[in-house]
């Protein structure tokens, strides 16, 4: 876990204090007590794994889940990785099912919140309807759509039948082409709920005075949105995309629940992938060196995840 | 379109005379969203009212010839297989959900007071270490976990699924209920102090109350996760009459692959529980997840 910006913070702040850290640990020891559950929780269940798969990566290991006999192999996990072309295809699976979905959940999010920011009747019932689709479960969620797309019966392929825009209802999710798509599709109805509650509460921050006088001045409402509206929300979309990328990166149970990953690994995401080569081929060093590798991407995405949340914070701490 | 609310003219004429194009967008807009949400759950009731042989017609009836409501009877019958099995995974489920509230609320409230209120070493470390693990997918966890589980005798077990749980869910619980306290003055506490009170008390008796809407908040948010979560019950129960609602239904489908009428009304209870707590206490849900975000 290299948390690089907080751990420089915190040193930062304790530099100028010469008196030592220790002391001031202990001066503040009651303090802890307060974190303590939580933190003892957090090493118990998240150190423990991370460690342990960072070793299992490494080795050999035996199917079945006793791992008595593994041997070591270096690197071998992850040379076997990075030449196969399996790895390839779900890595551009994952990117294009990633920013999809982050791309269109927040369009749609927004759109829906500028669109319901001014008053009108019904508004409370319309909202709450948009957001049930992110409260419901994602496996019934899958199901819902699985069968709204069914090859036979669904209902999608009826009414293109119907409007005369196909001969026979089309096979969605059994298509290498469109499958991915597809499952994109009911990702995005289920997360662009939450874009929309987070760019709500956003635009509520932003100041209607500024918004007047800009009208005073002769702005259109394009440029009134796009040089007061927008500016004010730079923060808050921030850490919508970056929670809904990181979210959508670690998406699981609607590929799993639909295709499992199929037709021809067409729909394979990294996670579903690695789930499969550790509880399906039971390839427990394989798929922990994967993990290890979505780790280190992880980082990446998480060094820019930490700093959107410490600069919200710390603008908190100055307000 | 939220400039164009916040400065239309108030003169009802003007308004009407002046309907711009920005605000037809945005109806138009909201219609579609409307029913790219509401289609799918729409017809999910449908299908769940229908018989199997008429869910399985091609063209589909739009409004079953015979609703029948004997998919919900034979879910809910105790007498039945299928009933008796979906009873007691609803029970498990809410089980396992409400243990898992209870315990991220017990954890959480003291974590976020002392992450909002305090200044210690190491403070910001373990906070963004709190937040990274938000990032970390379920797979990940899987197979070490299980060991774990294993090396401590709760394979099997509920217990599980409820330490695992809430560890995934502290993150967001203490994010969420942080942005609550920062927003609850120092001064009523420091108030309370000068009269007396201790710290404990002045956490007890001023900032709990003020801070009730976030841990509601914060009870709902984990209560509907664990509610949902689907990764870890899958791998760490094995046992049929364990199994939590998502892992059940899923087991039922793989077992009565074309009873789409019963799935629909599967799918259907399963969501009624998360779906009217989060109607009757959205304004909550709504705020909370909101507070951590965005700040006033």
């Amino acid at each position: 876990m290299t948390i690089v910006p907080g751990k420089t913070e915190a040193r930062r702040r304790l530099q100028p204090d010469r008196s030592g850290v220790l002391r001031q640990i202990w001066q503040h020891r009651a303090d802890y007590a307060y974190v303590l559950p939580a933190i003892a929780v957090m090493l118990i269940v998240i150190a423990y794994p991370i460690y342990y798969t960072v070793e299992l990566s490494f080795f050999k290991t035996p199917p079945g889940l006793q791992l008595r006999d593994k041997t070591f192999i270096g690197f071998d996990n992850y040379t076997t990785i990075l030449t196969s072309d399996v790895f390839w295809k779900v890595t551009w699976n994952t990117v294009v099912w990633t920013l999809g979905s982050t791309f269109f959940s927040f369009v749609l999010g927004f759109g829906a919140a500028l669109a319901l920011h001014r008053d009108f009747i019904g508004r409370g019932v319309l909202r709450a309807i948009l957001i049930i689709p992110w409260v419901i479960s994602a496996v019934a969620a899958s199901y819902i759509w699985k069968w709204i797309y069914h090859s036979d019966f669904g209902i999608i392929g009826a009414v293109l039948v119907g409007l005369g825009l196909a001969d026979r209802p089309p096979n969605f999710i059994d298509n290498v082409s469109t499958v991915l798509p597809s499952l994109i599709v009911v990702n995005i109805w289920r997360e662009f709920p939450f874009a929309m509650i987070m760019m709500m509460a956003g635009l509520q921050t932003v100041p209607e005075q500024l918004l007047s006088a800009a009208k005073v001045d002769g702005a259109s409402a394009w440029q009134r949105f796009w040089h007061v509206t927008f500016p004010h929300l730079g923060n808050v979309s921030t850490v919508t995309i970056l929670l809904l990328a990181v979210a959508n990166f670690n998406s699981f149970i609607i590929p799993w629940i639909m295709t499992g990953g199929g037709p021809s690994n067409a729909s394979h995401i990294w996670i579903t992938h690695i789930y499969e080569l550790a509880f399906g081929r039971q390839r427990w060093g394989v798929a922990s060196a994967y993990s290890v590798l979505l780790f280190l991407m992880l980082m990446v995405l998480g060094y820019f995840y930490v700093r959107a949340l410490a600069g919200n914070d710390r603008k908190e701490g100055s307000a | 379109m939220s400039m164009i609310v916040a400065t239309a003219p108030r003169d009802q004429t003007r308004r009407r005379m002046h309907v711009d194009g920005w605000r037809w967008a945005g109806r138009i807009f909201l219609v579609f969203m409307l029913l790219y949400t509401a289609l799918p759950m729409i017809w999910m009731l449908i299908t769940s009212i229908k018989s199997g042989f008429a869910a399985m017609q091609f063209p589909p009836q739009w409004w079953p010839d015979e609703p029948t409501l004997a998919s919900y009877k034979k879910l809910l019958d105790p007498q039945n297989s299928v009933g008796r099995d979906f009873l007691r995974f609803f029970w498990n489920s809410l089980l396992v959900a409400t243990a898992t509230t209870i315990l991220s609320v017990i954890v959480a409230v003291p974590a976020a007071y002392a992450f909002s209120r305090f200044t210690f070493p190491g403070r910001n470390l373990l906070f963004f270490a709190v937040l990274l693990r938000n990032m970390f997918p379920a797979v990940i966890f899987l197979v070490p976990l299980f060991i774990l589980m294993r090396a401590i005798g709760l394979v099997n077990t509920h217990g599980s699924l409820v330490l695992t749980y809430l560890t995934f869910g502290l993150p967001l619980a203490i994010w969420l209920l942080k942005g609550f306290y920062d927003n609850i003055p120092v001064q009523l506490e420091q108030a309370a102090r000068i009269d007396g009170a201790t710290r404990f008390q002045a956490f007890i008796l001023i900032v709990m109350p003020l801070s009730t809407p976030g841990i509601i908040a914060t009870a709902i948010y984990s209560f509907i996760g664990a509610w949902n979560e689907y990764i870890y019950a899958y791998t760490f129960l094995s046992k049929n009459d364990q199994l939590t609602l998502p892992v059940g239904i899923q087991r039922f489908f793989s077992e009565n692959t074309t009873d789409f009428p019963g799935l629909m009304a599967a799918s259907f209870m399963m969501s009624v529980p998360v779906v009217v707590l989060f109607l009757v206490l959205q304004r909550y849900f709504v705020r909370a997840l909101t507070e951590g975000a965005v700040k006033h």
